[in-house]
């Protein structure tokens, strides 16, 4: 039996898990107790004995069984204690990926050690399988218990950090398009998997193409059925949208709720304050920040419920008009100075940065036209527009800027 | 802090949803339209048999004691029914205003009246305590105690049992009661929806009774009260026809399949999504922040004040627009929630007011 109840009242858990905290967390120092130094790894398995890296999650698999509030009351007693490594059952897409489509042999086998250690990075995207990412033509093939990897991946990031990826490869080119495709836990480090950063326009490399040649995966790393990967992926994406939709991509510069926004500060450094237009704008783009707040705490509710994972969706849409709109406005309170950047006009260079970075939510995790076709058809279920490689074996659709290569 | 569960309150939703589906659909509404009152006065003594018109009054006074999340509900249900009653003014400020007040035999009768469906009151005055504010009042009180002067905007003025009219400047505002039968003259005003009853009140040394005993804080209470009911009444409402909307899309077909299946009109459907849910967000945290009389009350307020106004609006126009043709007519439902829309635009404040509030409450912050 856990020591920690999932009948207790939310302050009785509160007290728990402090309590737990303070025999084994140095808060001051930001380490185990009986460590001397922080070992990610050694911590993270101590939270996970306790069962609070993953508390939503069942008894038998990690988890303490725990409610959507409970799990937050656990989050905040983390953070009071500065400590990490709850709430992996919301941020760690491998594992989470893993626990809801995966075998319960490859989650005995691997949710021990993606829970303590591994990264994991996400191999969906092409460069002909954007938009339209069911479109993949990396392919995986059969050789004795293995599987053999070739394609190119794009848009990774923390691909040089990984030690897994999630990979999604066509495993039957006869298929229609969303049938032939597997999903497979990657092990990244080992020979035929290439990392070449990407150059942004924020000027960061965070992302990375990945080259894929002859590269292995044992059979039994296969999330899910072979040939059924795509309705597996459905899963890990929806959460990264949801982490998408919080904003916590991009250099955020958090504001709380009691204290004063930057872009009200921005507006009264350059004395814009008194401009009623400008008034009337920064009230607006505070306002969609947080109402996406208030519609992200009634979509947490909602996510233990099946179906509505496309929710979440919604939520980065609104990021979307967030992020383009706060840079909007930084720019014209700048006005002219706006024209700057560099080091010496950080003010400049900030709303620059934040103005190009915005497209990483509009773009990245399925760009905001893509996010209203999926509101549209999954959540208020309109009618999907006419598909013309519906149906079709895959090898005879067109891609990219011209007729599909066979595979 | 709400006497009511949160199951009673679901139960007391379902129920009020049931009666608004069974008794308050589009064709009631049209022939209540008809009517001096704009609605079927039957219905709002119904309303009061369920024990809705005293969700907020205290149970001593016959009520059940809720919050502004109760209020919130019912506001809710009634506008997506369009029913074009006073709620807001009789069920949810004035109590707020009479219980903050001096009590007196006169106000308590008023409370169990409001209870029991036999008194409405509308509201009508200068101050941002009229739904809808008259710059031009010339409302004043007299030496003897009687008021005087003439104000127009007030909404249900032709047909109410009690007018309070409110008048003065934000440091020194008066709120009186008239009972309709001290004598003063209604000019009813023609409204651009057809349900609703704005009148302009003409009074002459008529009696009335002056409000006493309240404070800043309470006058500004009743409002932020009644702009949070708004809110949510204006979410539900803008849910409603959104939900009609999605479903023509679903159920015409053009070019051999249905219109909705077209990227053009699912963007927009899209996000007019996510302003109905925005609308609900924002609705439900005002009335959550009022009830647990939260220090961000009034940002909250601010915040559902113009996220459900340009909602409502925004969600309405678009209903229109994405049925095309058909909704152009009067038969259809569409035009009824636009209109409703665009005559609560500046009830209890304007989007443009409710962002300068809210700014303000950044501004004061730490």
């Amino acid at each position: 039996m856990s020591q920690f109840d999932s009948d207790a009242s939310p302050e009785a858990l509160r007290v728990a898990v402090l309590s737990w905290l303070d025999t084994h967390w140095d808060s001051e120092n930001r380490r185990p107790l009986t460590e001397p130094t922080y070992d990610r790894r050694h911590w993270r398995q101590q939270v996970l004995e306790a069962g609070l890296a993953v508390p939503s999650w069942p008894p038998e698999w990690f988890g303490l069984g725990m409610t959507a509030a409970q799990c937050k009351v656990i989050e905040k007693a983390f953070a009071e204690r500065n400590a990490s490594g709850t709430s992996l059952d919301r941020y760690h897409l491998g594992a989470i990926t893993v626990f809801r489509a995966g075998s319960d042999a490859l989650k005995r086998e691997m949710l021990p050690e993606l829970l303590t250690g591994p990264i994991c990075c996400l191999l969906y995207s092409e460069p002909n399988a954007g938009s339209d990412l069911a479109g993949i033509r990396t392919r995986a093939e059969r050789e004795g218990d293995k599987y053999v990897i070739n394609g190119q991946k794009v848009w990774t990031s923390n691909a040089r950090e990984a030690d897994y990826g999630m990979l999604l490869a066509r495993t039957d080119w006869d298929a229609p398009k969303h049938r032939g495709i597997t999903f497979f836990l990657f092990p990244m480090r080992q020979a035929g998997v290439e990392i070449r950063p990407i150059n942004q326009i924020t000027g960061e490399s965070e992302f990375n193409e990945i080259f894929i040649e002859n590269a292995l995966v044992p059979e039994r790393f296969m999330i899910g059925n072979l040939n059924e990967g795509w309705g597996s992926f459905q899963t890990a994406i929806a959460y990264e949208r949801l982490i998408m939709g919080q904003g916590i991509t991009g250099r955020r510069r958090n504001s709380e709720a009691r204290g004063r926004p930057p872009l009200l500060e921005l507006a009264e450094k350059n004395d814009r304050l008194n401009d009623p237009v400008v008034r009337q704008r920064l009230a607006q783009a505070l306002a969609y920040r947080e109402v996406n707040s208030l519609n992200n705490e009634r979509a947490m509710t909602q996510m233990m419920t099946p179906g509505s994972m496309s929710l979440m969706s919604l939520s980065k849409l609104a990021m979307s008009r967030i992020q383009h709109g706060e840079a909007a406005i930084a720019t014209d309170i700048l006005g002219p100075k706006a024209l700057l950047d560099g080091p010496d006009n950080s003010d400049a260079a900030n709303t620059n940065f934040d103005a190009a970075k915005a497209y990483m939510n509009s773009i990245g995790g399925g760009t905001d036209q893509i996010q209203r076709n999926i509101i549209a058809e999954k959540v208020l279920g309109l009618p999907k527009e006419h598909e013309p490689d519906k149906g079709i074996a895959f090898r005879e659709v067109k891609s990219g800027t011209g007729p599909g290569t066979t595979g | 802090m709400s006497t009511i569960q949160e199951s009673e309150r679901e139960e007391i939703r379902e129920a009020l949803v049931r009666f608004l589906r069974a008794e308050a659909g589009e064709e009631r509404l049209r022939e209540g339209m008809q009517r001096d009152h704009g609605y079927d006065e039957a219905l709002w003594r119904q309303l009061a048999d369920m024990g809705l018109l005293g969700i907020t009054v205290s149970e001593a006074y016959g009520g059940i004691g809720g919050s502004t999340i109760d209020a919130a509900m019912v506001a809710e249900e009634l506008g997506r029914s369009l029913l074009p009653v006073p709620f807001i003014e009789t069920c949810v400020m004035v109590p707020s205003l009479l219980e903050s007040g001096d009590i007196t035999e006169e106000t308590q009768d008023i409370l169990s009246a409001i209870v029991r469906g036999t008194a409405t009151i509308a509201i009508g005055g200068n101050t941002a305590l009229a739904p809808y504010r008259d710059p031009n009042s010339t409302l004043k009180l007299n030496s003897d105690g009687s008021v005087s002067g003439e104000v127009s905007l007030v909404m249900h003025g032709a047909h109410t049992d009690f007018l309070l009219l409110t008048f003065g400047s934000d440091a020194q505002t008066r709120c009186v009661l008239v009972s309709s039968d001290s004598g003063y003259d209604v000019d009813k005003q023609t409204a651009n929806d057809p349900a609703l009853r704005p009148a302009t009140i003409k009074l002459n040394n008529t009696p009335c009774t002056a409000l006493t005993g309240l404070r800043k804080d309470d006058l500004e209470r009743a409002r932020l009260r009644g702009v949070a009911a708004l809110s949510a009444l204006q979410a539900g409402a803008a849910r409603a026809i959104f939900e009609i909307t999605i479903d023509y899309l679903k159920t015409r077909y053009q070019f051999g399949r249905p219109i909705g299946s077209f990227q053009a009109l699912k963007h927009i459907a899209a996000d007019l999504f996510l302003e109905v849910e925005s609308a609900t967000s924002a609705a439900h945290a005002a009335a959550n922040a009022l009830a647990s009389a939260d220090s961000l009350a009034a940002r909250s307020v601010a915040l559902a004040g113009f996220i459900c106004n340009d909602a409502f609006r925004d969600v309405s126009a678009q209903a229109i627009q994405l049925h095309g043709g058909i909704a152009y007519t009067r038969e259809h439902v569409a035009h009824l929630y636009w209109r409703r829309a665009r005559a609560t635009l500046s009830m209890l404040g304007d989007s443009n007011t409710h962002r300068e509030a809210y700014l303000n409450t950044w501004e004061a912050a730490a």
